[in-house]
């Protein structure tokens, strides 16, 4: 069933205030989602106030500045600031992002920091995506291919190869799947955005020999067809890639083969 | 311990998006939609009935809440209708640019209300 509120326990309280301590002109409110797993307490919004004047550009720069200076006990995912690891995803002025590749100019007044949405939270921003890496592996994301095959390389066309572009990108943020409010009411069932858009890509690639199987697995009412077009994920995608197109072409093939 | 872990905030945080907003109205028309097609099958069952019954159905469309009710009933329709060829195009894979998605959701939203005000100027003027 469709749970719309949140429970009482992840109801969020307002937190502390960090006033600024720089006396820098040139100020921005920061307020970030925190919970500490050892307080018990509801999880809570603190106001960081963060001088802009001697920031770099992006919202994990933001993020770096309160930690390194301001509150050592802020705790989010973060590696390669520059969009290739998708460990910074979180939600950044109401829509999910990467924060290293979201400069925090575009963001208008306060920025609000929350972690990835409907996730069980970990720590502060960092949320626990195990349920979505093990819809992952359930679509074994592998090539599959006769042992004949397995000495030698199996060729493939340019324009084989050519399908797989805007699919074999997807560094796995998990920015998509948690901005679908189909994932975040079917979750535990539904695939989602990212998951699918991972089969779409062993289901178009020539060289795999497991089509019929693959599509025959993911042809399933919760599996696929809770996708409704809502398209969050395809506006959310930090890479710039297309889920929605993904899924929608899976569901074409699905109506038009025999399987 | 170990506390029991809260879950993010989703649909309290997550900004609307033009294309989420048409996909939620698209459900909610429907439902409406459904309702609609219940009371116009009884309204016109009532015209077997008796003039008395029908009399009263008629004033009470004729009321201004009842012809809220109308023009309500026909916006819904009419966001259902434009909204469902989107869908269908969608089905067949075409349209999912961001930006057509954008240009597509407006059409719905504003192509729902210009039909609203030409269903009723025909109904009112020309049945």
């Amino acid at each position: 069933m469709v749970q719309i509120g949140l429970p009482e326990k992840s109801q969020i309280k307002k937190g502390k205030y960090f006033k600024d301590k720089t006396g820098s002109k040139n100020l921005k409110k920061v307020n970030v989602y925190r919970w500490d797993p050892s307080s018990g307490e509801n999880p809570r919004i603190d106001t960081y106030e963060v001088d802009m004047d001697n920031c770099p550009s992006k919202v994990l720069d933001v993020l770096n500045k309160i930690k390194n200076e301001i509150d050592p006990t802020l705790a989010y995912r973060r590696s390669c600031a520059h969009g290739v690891c998708g460990s910074c995803a979180m939600n950044m002025a109401g829509k999910n992002g990467l924060a290293c590749t979201t400069p925090h100019a575009d963001i208008d007044g306060d920025i609000d920091i929350y972690p990835l949405p409907h996730l069980k939270i970990k720590k502060d921003l960092i949320g626990d995506l195990d349920g979505l890496y093990k819809q992952y592996q359930s679509i074994e994301p592998w090539l599959k291919s006769s042992s004949k095959s397995e000495v030698t390389e199996i060729l493939q066309s340019k324009e084989d190869r050519a399908k797989l572009d805007g699919a074999y990108e997807c560094i796995m943020c998990a920015c998509c799947s948690t901005s679908c409010p189909s994932y975040w009411w079917n979750g535990d069932k539904y695939l989602g955005p990212a998951v699918l858009l991972q089969a779409y890509r062993w289901i178009i690639d020539s060289r795999d020999e497991e089509r019929q199987a693959r599509l025959k697995k993911v042809a399933d009412e919760l599996k696929l067809y809770r996708c409704h077009t809502i398209l969050n994920c395809t506006s959310a995608c930090p890479k710039g890639l297309n889920p929605a197109k993904a899924i929608a072409e899976i569901k074409k093939m699905l109506a038009t083969a025999k399987i | 311990m170990v506390n029991k872990p809260p879950l993010s905030p989703h649909i309290q945080v997550y900004r609307w998006q033009i294309s989420s907003l048409v996909s939620i109205s698209h459900r909610i028309t429907g439902i409406i939609n459904i309702i609609a097609i219940t009371l116009i099958c009884l309204w016109i069952s009532l015209i077997f009935l008796s003039e008395i019954e029908y009399g009263t159905i008629n004033l009470f469309l004729n009321s201004t809440f009842g012809k809220f009710i109308i023009l309500g009933i026909t916006w819904s329709f009419s966001f259902q209708i434009l909204s469902e060829i989107r869908h269908l195009i969608m089905d067949f894979g075409y349209g999912f640019e961001l930006k057509t998605t954008k240009i597509s959701g407006l059409i719905v939203i504003f192509g729902s209300v210009i039909f609203t005000v030409i269903f009723f100027i025909i109904g009112k003027n020309f049945l």
